[in-house]
């Protein structure tokens, strides 16, 4: 069970690094259905693995590359720091049920997001560039 | 473009990346995730990021304890597995330096494609099996 525990932050690391994201929208169902987790109990331990900086390694990456925005990220953090607050108040009182039914439906969402922002790309000049300069 | 306007189309700029990131601090309290994986896609669509330069930033957003309001709220209820937890904090933080370097070579429009279809896949996915009954 360490094990598999192990290799599954081994696995949601590797898109935390890739995607510069928390991993969460990841590791809530993968908790959910590898270990049998209850929904609130894996949005929980979700919210607990990202309390350490434990995307300060590849964060160093993109900023050796000066692929960071310092102020805007400040800004972000701010925002996000009250808007998780709020957002707890309206889960904790759901049931699991209908939490794990909107979780799935905010995946939806954050997909058809991350198309967009694909399709977005492929149409701009500049993907081109970049491309030639990495 | 004097200097006046300038800086008030910077502090509007900021407004609005605050705003943004309220939002995304919502999803990220009510359904425990880190807030980035819609934070990169706004930042680019309304802000004009790079998508490298969205991820970078995103990450700065994530340094911090911004979730920490929000576990406490959880823990509170009694809704955290502290053990679960510890096991997986130095799998993610390895991952994430393997990942961040690997972003470097591979082609980002692709990468994100094949990880929007799979968000869609589990997301249908988890909406069918808690309102199927």
């Amino acid at each position: 069970m360490t094990i598999i525990i192990l290799l599954l932050g081994l696995g949601v690391g590797v898109l935390v690094g890739l995607l510069g994201i928390g991993g969460g929208v990841v590791l809530v169902p993968a908790l959910v259905y590898f270990l049998r987790m209850d929904q609130h109990l894996a949005q929980g331990t979700s919210l607990f693995i990202l309390l350490p900086p434990i995307g300060l390694g590849a964060l160093r990456e993109y900023w050796k590359q000066g692929q960071v925005d310092l102020n805007a990220g400040i800004l972000c953090a701010a925002g996000m720091l009250f808007g998780a607050y709020a957002g707890s108040f309206i889960a904790l009182p759901l049931s699991s049920r209908h939490l794990q039914g909107a979780f799935g439906c905010f995946l939806m969402l954050s997909a058809f997001l991350l198309w967009r922002k694909a399709r977005h790309d492929s149409n701009a000049a500049h993907s081109n560039q970049e491309k030639a300069s990495v | 473009m004097s200097e006046a306007a300038e800086t008030a189309r910077g502090a509007g700029r900021g407004v609005g990346i605050f705003a943004i990131a309220c939002v995304c601090g919502v999803a990220s309290g009510m359904f425990g995730i880190g807030g980035g994986v819609i934070l990169v896609p706004l930042l680019g669509l309304l802000f004009a990021f790079s998508q490298h330069r969205a991820q970078g930033t995103s990450l700065i957003a994530l340094i911090p304890p911004t979730g920490i309001l929000a576990l406490m709220a959880y823990s509170k209820e009694g809704f955290v597995s502290w053990k679960t937890g510890l096991l997986l904090i130095p799998g993610v933080f390895l991952g994430g330096i393997a990942g961040g370097k690997i972003a470097k070579w591979i082609q980002p429009r692709l990468m994100r494609q094949v990880f929007a279809g799979i968000l869609f896949t589990l997301g249908a996915w988890q909406a069918l099996s808690a309102w199927r009954h």
